[in-house]
């Protein structure tokens, strides 16, 4: 299990290879990435993101949600990273992956973790378009 | 007297333009902390303070009333607390608002 919350994402290749390499095991790998929408939740056009992180907590639930994966549904590793600071449009914000035996626990996997880290992970976005500036919130 | 160290994100970090700050309390509670001793410190923005952390009483929360705001969290030392929680020397507390990420 590797988490990462900080200004740079690493090569997603090389993460690919690492989570392949953490099991002879591994039949699956399923891939999530986040990336900057243009057009912003007020309809304005994006000109960029500031993410900021309550880092060691962050790192925490992420651990604790990984953790709660691989007792439900069997899954091998994962891999975590998270941006802070600010995000161009079309630039990635996070990266996820899930090393599996089958896809299908991959798969599962891949959203709860994602739909888990929206609500859970302290992690704050604030979205400055060319109509004004908001916090937004993952309700 | 207790030292206990908050730490502020998001729009209540933007809100007192301040990341930390260290607190001297004596025989206090989290919710002393949220609702005496952090609007007297930050009196310009005390009102505003209390509407975002207490919507539900307007802003007007009296002490030992208190209702913290939808999905807001208080953690210390890492792990979420109830306000009544009684607040110890070297307390870390963070004020999170609610999450926004990926």
């Amino acid at each position: 299990m590797r988490i990462k919350i900080s200004e740079k994402l690493d090569d997603l290749n090389a993460l690919l290879s690492e989570i392949k390499r953490s099991s002879s095991e591994v039949g699956a790998v399923t891939i999530f990435v986040g990336s900057a929408r243009g057009i912003g939740n007020n309809g304005g056009r994006v000109l960029r993101l500031e993410y900021e992180a309550y880092e060691e907590a962050a790192v925490k639930a992420l651990e604790r949600i990984i953790e709660d994966l691989k007792g439900k549904y069997g899954i091998i590793d994962a891999i975590v990273e998270h941006r802070t600071g600010e995000v161009g449009v079309g630039e990635d914000i996070v990266y996820a992956l899930v090393a599996s035996k089958h896809r299908e626990e991959g798969f599962k996997s891949i959203v709860e973790l994602i739909e888990r880290l929206k609500r859970e992970v302290p992690i704050w976005k604030k979205e400055i378009t060319d109509k004004g500036s908001r916090w937004i919130e993952n309700l | 007297m207790a030292k206990v160290r908050v730490k502020y994100f998001g729009r209540v970090r933007e809100l007192f333009s301040v990341k930390e700050e260290e607190y001297e309390v004596e025989d206090s509670s989290l919710e002393d902390l949220l609702l005496k001793h952090i609007p007297s410190r930050h009196e310009r923005t005390a009102r505003e303070w209390r509407k975002i952390m207490f919507p539900a009483e307007g802003g007007t929360s009296k002490i030992g009333s208190s209702t913290l705001g939808g999905n807001y969290l208080i953690f210390v030392n890492g792990e979420p607390r109830d306000i009544k929680y009684k607040l110890k020397d070297g307390d870390i507390v963070a004020i999170l608002p609610p999450v926004g990420g990926g």
